[in-house]
């Protein structure tokens, strides 16, 4: 089995192309007077968060590299290093990534983590690197398990999970408004990521996709970005704070307030950590699902479109 | 990538990007145009409690909001907005404001511009509240 493999690490290499790429997002706004919006505090505590993400990638990723060789040891398959593999281990790659990223949504515990990502209300190539700084307590490195054990090498899954996250940098601009048909049809693209990235009801939840939007298309969660909708970014309660500290750790104090509040059952204090984000013992807040349903009793005519249940006896 | 030259380049990516932001007039603090402005505001946060009443600040950067179900604020994040109820607000007179304290780890301090006037209204109406 060949243990002495070794992979770029891309996304460091790629910090010079992403201070350019937001250089050039922001002179191109300056400039045409459209395409986005930047303020100083909101971008300045998205990079510090990215600057965190590759903190704490140094500090912690031990733990899942070590994880990813304990299984590597284990496997008695190894694909090689191949071209053709590395091609392949980025597609599911990819398809792991999808569901990581909708538990991300609809796990408590993994979405304090994910949080920070969604918490600006702008949407700019900063955005994209608002990162997380908690992400190995989520244990969500168990996902990537199986792709070790089919036999892809641990720093090839780490390396095309890196270029993931390079692709996922240029979608988060509002600079640029629908790619080709074809090319909208199969791979994630800005407009598709706006969606992800709306507070509005019905984009709550949806596009999930890292690279390939063909996984939500697949799975039933894509939404198209409306016309008649513009996307409102931010979260469903939008921070009152620019302290990096307070956005990385906001949703872990939360789950730890509520699961620990007097009273409570075992199974309650559980549900606090696991069940989906807005979920609450007694039913006083709201979960992504009742939202939608908020909306369509306000709004009929909104009923059974993209993103919104249709009119039920459960939401009239 | 060395730590001897990735540290360095985050740090004055990081900060020469800040500084140009600033440079560029892009540091500007949102303002509620009127009063139908922070209703909207208001809204956008909590869009199924209504306000009755709206006092805006007079250099529009925040507006008391008062609801069937308690009193809010709704102020400037940057360029944008939003707001909370006021539970357990404790209220403390700055040289320009005043100071609100709320638990919540989310927005644990706001910091209002307000005249002498102003800030006696928002004490009274906060009493009942905090």
């Amino acid at each position: 089995m060949t243990d002495a493999i070794t992979f770029p690490d891309v996304v460091n290499w790629a910090v010079p192309f992403f201070i350019a790429a937001i250089l050039a997002e922001l002179l191109w706004i300056v400039i045409k007077g459209r395409g986005g919006r930047y303020e100083t505090r909101d971008a300045l505590t998205s990079l510090i968060m990215g600057a965190g993400n590759v903190a704490s990638g140094i500090l912690l990723g031990f733990i899942a590299y070590g994880f990813f060789m304990v299984l590597w040891e284990i496997t008695p398959l190894d694909l090689g290093t191949s071209i053709a593999v590395i091609a392949l281990c980025f597609v599911l790659d990819d398809l792991r990534y999808y569901w990581v990223h909708r538990f991300g949504h609809r796990i408590r515990w993994v979405w304090a983590s994910h949080v920070n990502h969604h918490s600006s209300q702008h949407y700019n190539l900063t955005t994209a690197l608002r990162q997380t700084w908690t992400g190995t307590f989520t244990f969500m490195m168990v996902v990537r398990a199986p792709l070790i054990l089919l036999g892809f090498h641990p720093a090839m899954v780490l390396f095309v999970g890196g270029l993931n996250l390079i692709y996922q940098f240029w979608i988060h601009t509002e600079a640029i408004g629908r790619m080709p048909r074809w090319f909208e049809a199969v791979m994630n693209t800005p407009s598709h990521h706006r969606v992800h990235h709306g507070r509005n009801p019905r984009y709550l939840d949806c596009n999930y996709a890292g690279v390939f939007i063909i996984w939500d298309k697949m799975f039933g969660t894509f939404v198209p970005e409306m016309e008649e909708e513009k996307v409102d970014y931010g979260l469903v309660r939008n921070l009152g704070t620019f302290n990096p500290i307070r956005v990385a750790f906001h949703e872990w104090v939360g789950i730890f307030r509520d699961a620990t509040q007097p009273g409570l059952a075992w199974r309650e204090r559980l549900n606090y950590c696991i069940m989906p984000p807005g979920w609450s013992h007694d039913g006083s807040r709201e979960t992504s699902t009742a939202i939608k349903a908020r909306h369509v009793q306000a709004h009929p005519e909104a009923a059974g479109t993209p993103g919104l249940p249709p009119l039920t006896e459960h939401t009239s | 990538m060395p730590l001897s030259i990735l540290l360095p380049m985050v740090a004055l990516g990081i900060a020469g990007i800040a500084v140009l932001l600033h440079l560029l007039g892009l540091s500007r603090r949102a303002v509620l145009a009127d009063a139908a402005a922070a209703r909207a505001a208001w809204l956008r946060e909590f869009p199924g409690d209504a306000p009755a009443r709206v006092t805006l600040c007079h250099d529009r950067s925040a507006a008391l909001i008062e609801t069937e179900t308690g009193r809010g604020v709704v102020w400037g994040m940057g360029a944008d907005t939003t707001a909370r109820y006021l539970d357990g607000a404790r209220l403390t007179p700055t040289k320009t404001g005043l100071r609100i304290d709320l638990p919540d780890y989310t927005a644990p301090r706001i910091h209002l511009t307000l005249d002498a006037t102003e800030a006696a209204h928002w004490q009274d109406a906060l009493k009942e509240t905090a």
